[in-house]
């Protein structure tokens, strides 16, 4: 559109928004969960929470650590697999890109969307944190890197090495980016936009690991890969050399090594943009704004509100973070770095991420997910039906009416206070690495804990509060 | 396919969601089908393409889920019984967000990029207002769902038509002889403090003054409120009719609690079905709202008397005697707006065939051919009811239904009559030039 165009457009639009219009905004199934009695759960979530840090802190640290440091052994396998499973991976997501440019324009009918954004970010996120790291099987670099690798000749034992005080910000940045696009671009869904970012974003990925390494450039650039590994080491699997092993979760959070601040950084803003796509929502963010939740007016009217909340939402919790963190060391009369406390006391947020996570997507997950097994059977609408799904009815009802809200509120609440508690736990466990001394180690945590009782309120409110849409 | 009154069945085919949207490839699969209306007349076969700016994502996706399931019903059912003017209708959906800056795009795109032959099924007002500009420039006749008032008020372009749907203006007004007669003669009016809520505002009062009654009490509640208890004491003593017309999550609240003020002694209670559609009338809450009254475009309940088209069209479109969808007794469609998607298009093929239109570069005739329609008879094309259609203003006249709460279901009680919401032209897009 010409500048002259838009700007008639804009002068019409500017008349017409005068003119009287209905409105739909309609008695969504947050309608249900506003007559559920939310504040108790509130309450009793921040007691739970409070509760675990002053039982934790009775409790020898010895006895803790002997039972985060058991482990169950089951199998070992090799990594011979992995070059495949990843080629295979990779020519999925061809298939995907393809179908993104060339097949349906429906979002709900197009695969690519529904298996980057409900697939991939909702659902594969959930899976890591349950299985541990499938994505480093799976993800669609490390085949074609390896093949790469093999026909250019190139050395792979001694790649250029990533400046290191680069850190995480690559990939910090990217995953910046990436949120961006997910919650404030006006169309993430548009098949053929979301195909050009990921094949974009993919080729540049794939360059990057050409010029550093795969490894060099997964470990702190390729923010997909940071992500899953942070979110992986919740999960109850261990592999080392080769040998699966059980764990309890969270367990192999607490043998993690200090994060650099970029790293640090990182973590918080995976929980702050989740917790920013909850916030934006609400009427009370809206309300800040003077916009009418019930006339919404669509994201390209809130580029600018949406990327001043991601970014506010970023900043607030890393200094209330840090804040904890620097009372913490007060207190305790530390004598570690501010750095290094911070590092190591951020692997606590992964719990937290992964709780919000679950709660946030919960509803995007079933409902659009069916929709994901219906579009991969015809993933060019050309009237394929590839696994026998292409025709399965979308069964939106099962997030609908009191009784799923009823459901879905207490799943939801369930894990965010469950994320919260762990969180309390695998902080102490870091805190004793940090203070030998019991007391000590308590003391530290006090702020952190005031943190986590603060951030599951703000969590269990986000879920109950009305909003848009 | 049609039954013995000749209306479409479809009862006895499975149509999913997907079956009108496989276009060219179902087009030409289905002109295979031995025994199957061939496209014969047409001089060419290639699809009618229509685009549909669909509230696939954002604040409108409730609604547009029904929509687009109402509109790949309505394009089987037109698909199967020979297309339009010989030729298969193809639905191209683009995704709008509920965005109006989006829906500008959309409609652009629409016309340069898949070069569809119009633009259908926008719901959103502001969506609407937002992409009537760019139907105008790209002169791309743009039919709209919306039941705003803002076709018919003759300030957006002659591109824009709503032909499937009486505006809110009409549906107020139309009202105002039944709550008269009916409900009572002091009317107190409990609304958001916005533009939805301000056509109810402005349009009743008059409308009732007309028939005797009077609007005592006009209470806006802001957009944000989400406990209501506060606002109940400014309802006067003398009220005998509570005409609510509130949106968004805190419906249900706000319905508990004018339960929990009134108790069993309440005056009459009138509401519109925008309150709550795609909403269980028996989720908890609710209650209060036995034995009230509510406006529906179009019943969401079967009702005893519901014509052989009726029944037909809640079938193709696959709703249950109850309103939700077949097989998912959860998901409660949009029952009062949806069926003019279905209406819509049948008026495009009427307009389409009525113009010998064959191509983009008949939209100028195709916009004339549907200025000069004056209106749809009740039939399996329009199953709502009869409907006037006025070429000046592009907007069509409906019959509406006032219904009871009546046993966890709605009871259709009184049926308007076309004249009750007719009123005064505001302009006359036909002066502008194409």
């Amino acid at each position: 559109m010409k500048d002259h165009d838009a700007g008639v457009v804009l002068a019409s639009a500017t008349t017409l928004a005068l003119l009287p219009t209905s409105a739909f905004a309609h008695a969504s199934d947050r309608g249900h969960v506003l007559l559920l009695p939310t504040g108790y759960y509130i309450a009793g979530g921040a007691l739970a929470v409070a509760v675990s840090f002053l039982v934790l802190a009775l409790l020898p640290p010895a006895v803790l650590d002997n039972f985060w440091r058991r482990r169950l052994p089951l199998f070992t396998f090799g990594d011979a697999p992995r070059i495949l499973i990843s080629l295979i991976s990779f020519a999925g997501f061809a298939l995907l890109v393809a179908a993104g440019l060339f097949g349906s324009r429906d979002p709900l009918s197009n695969p690519l969307p529904l298996v980057v954004w409900t697939l991939l970010w909702a659902g594969f996120t959930l899976l890591q944190g349950v299985l541990g790291d499938l994505w480093s099987w799976l993800n669609p670099w490390y085949g074609p890197w390896r093949v790469a690798s093999r026909v250019f000749a190139l050395d792979t034992a001694k790649p250029p090495r990533l400046p290191s005080w680069l850190g995480y910000w690559p990939a910090f940045a990217l995953f910046f980016a990436f949120a961006w696009f997910e919650l404030i671009d006006p169309a993430p869904d548009d098949p053929a936009r979301l195909a050009f970012a990921a094949g974009l974003y993919w080729l540049v990925s794939f360059t990057a690991m050409l010029a550093f390494g795969y490894d060099g450039w997964s470990r702190r650039g390729e923010f997909l890969t940071v992500f899953f590994s942070m979110v992986a080491r919740f999960a109850p699997f261990e592999r080392v050399d080769g040998r699966l092993g059980l764990c309890w979760p969270g367990a192999k959070l607490l043998a993690g090594e200090p994060l650099p601040q970029s790293g640090t950084a990182f973590l918080l803003l995976a929980l702050s943009s989740v917790s920013f796509d909850g916030l934006s929502k609400t009427f009370f963010w809206l309300g800040l704004f003077g916009i009418n939740p019930l006339e919404y007016p669509g994201r390209t009217a809130l580029i600018g509100i949406g990327s001043f909340g991601l970014v506010l939402t970023f900043v607030l919790l890393a200094a209330v973070f840090a804040l904890a963190v620097i009372l913490g060391q007060r207190l305790a009369g530390d004598k570690h770095s501010f750095g290094e406390a911070a590092g190591l006391l951020v692997w606590s947020i992964v719990p937290i991420a992964l709780a919000y996570h679950i709660a946030h997507y919960l509803t995007v997950l079933l409902v659009d997910g069916q929709y994901a097994l219906v579009a991969l059977s015809d993933p060019f609408a050309l009237g394929w039906d590839l696994f026998g799904t292409a025709n399965r009815m979308v069964e939106a009802g099962v997030v609908a009416g009191a009784q799923s809200a009823w459901w879905l509120w207490n799943i939801q609440a369930g894990v965010i206070i469950a994320g919260h508690v762990l969180a309390v736990l695998v902080a102490h466990g870091l805190a004793w690495r940090l203070h030998k001394q019991p007391s000590r180690a308590a003391l530290s945590q006090l702020p952190l804990t005031l943190l986590m009782i603060a951030y599951t309120i703000f969590g269990l409110w986000l879920l109950a509060t009305p909003t848009a849409g | 396919m049609a039954d013995k009154n000749g209306f479409f069945d479809l009862s006895k085919t499975t149509l999913t969601r997907r079956t009108a949207l496989k276009g060219i490839a179902a087009g030409a699969g289905l002109a295979l089908a031995p025994g199957f209306v061939r496209y014969s007349q047409a001089q060419s076969s290639a699809p009618i393409k229509i685009g549909f700016q669909s509230h696939r994502t954002g604040i409108g996706a409730a609604y547009g889920r029904w929509y687009e399931k109402t509109s790949a019903a309505a394009v089987k059912a037109i698909n199967d019984a020979g297309g339009i003017g010989g030729r298969p209708v193809e639905l191209v959906i683009e995704d709008d967000g509920t965005d109006p800056a989006r829906g500008a795009e959309v409609v652009a795109k629409f016309a340069k990029q898949h070069k569809t032959d119009i633009v259908f099924g926008t719901l959103f007002s502001h969506v609407v207002i937002g992409s009537a500009p760019a139907a105008g420039e790209n002169k791309i006749p743009y039919f709209v769902v919306s039941e705003g008032h803002h076709v018919a008020s003759t300030k957006l372009n002659r591109y824009v038509f709503q032909p499937g749907i009486t505006d809110v203006k009409s549906q107020i007004q139309s009202m105002a002889p039944w709550i008269a007669a009916n409900a009572g003669k002091k009317v107190t009016q409990i609304f958001p403090d916005f533009a939805f809520g301000y056509d109810h505002r402005d349009y009743l009062p008059p409308a009732l003054k007309a028939h005797g009654a009077d609007v005592i009490a006009q209470i806006a509640i802001p957009p944000t409120e989400s406990s209501f208890t506060k606002y109940f004491p400014q309802i006067p003593a003398e009220t005998e009719v509570i005409y609510h017309v509130m949106v968004g999550p805190a419906v249900l609240t706000f319905v508990k609690e004018l339960g929990e003020f009134y108790g069993s002694q309440r005056p009459q209670l009138f509401g519109f079905m925008d309150s709550l559609e795609a909403t269980d009338i028996n989720s908890p809450g609710l209650e209060f709202l036995d034995g009230s009254h509510f406006w529906e475009g179009s019943p969401r309940y079967a009702q005893a008397n519901d014509s052989a088209a009726q029944k037909a069209y809640r079938a193709a479109v696959g709703i249950d005697d109850n309103g939700a969808a077949v097989g998912d007794p959860k998901d409660v469609s949009t029952a009062s707006h949806m069926f003019g998607c279905w209406e819509t298009l049948y008026v495009v093929k009427k307009a389409m065939e009525d113009a010998g239109y064959k191509g983009p570069e008949d939209r100028a005739k195709l916009v004339e051919a549907t200025e000069a329609l004056k209106e749809f008879a009740e039939g399996p094309e329009h199953p709502q009811g009869a409907k006037t259609f006025n070429g000046k203003i592009h907007q069509c006249f409906g019959i509406q239904n006032i219904s009871k709460v009546e046993g966890g279901k709605l009871k259709v009680v009184h049926k308007t009559k076309i004249e009750d919401g007719l009123y005064e032209a505001e302009g006359d897009y036909t002066t502008q030039a194409l």
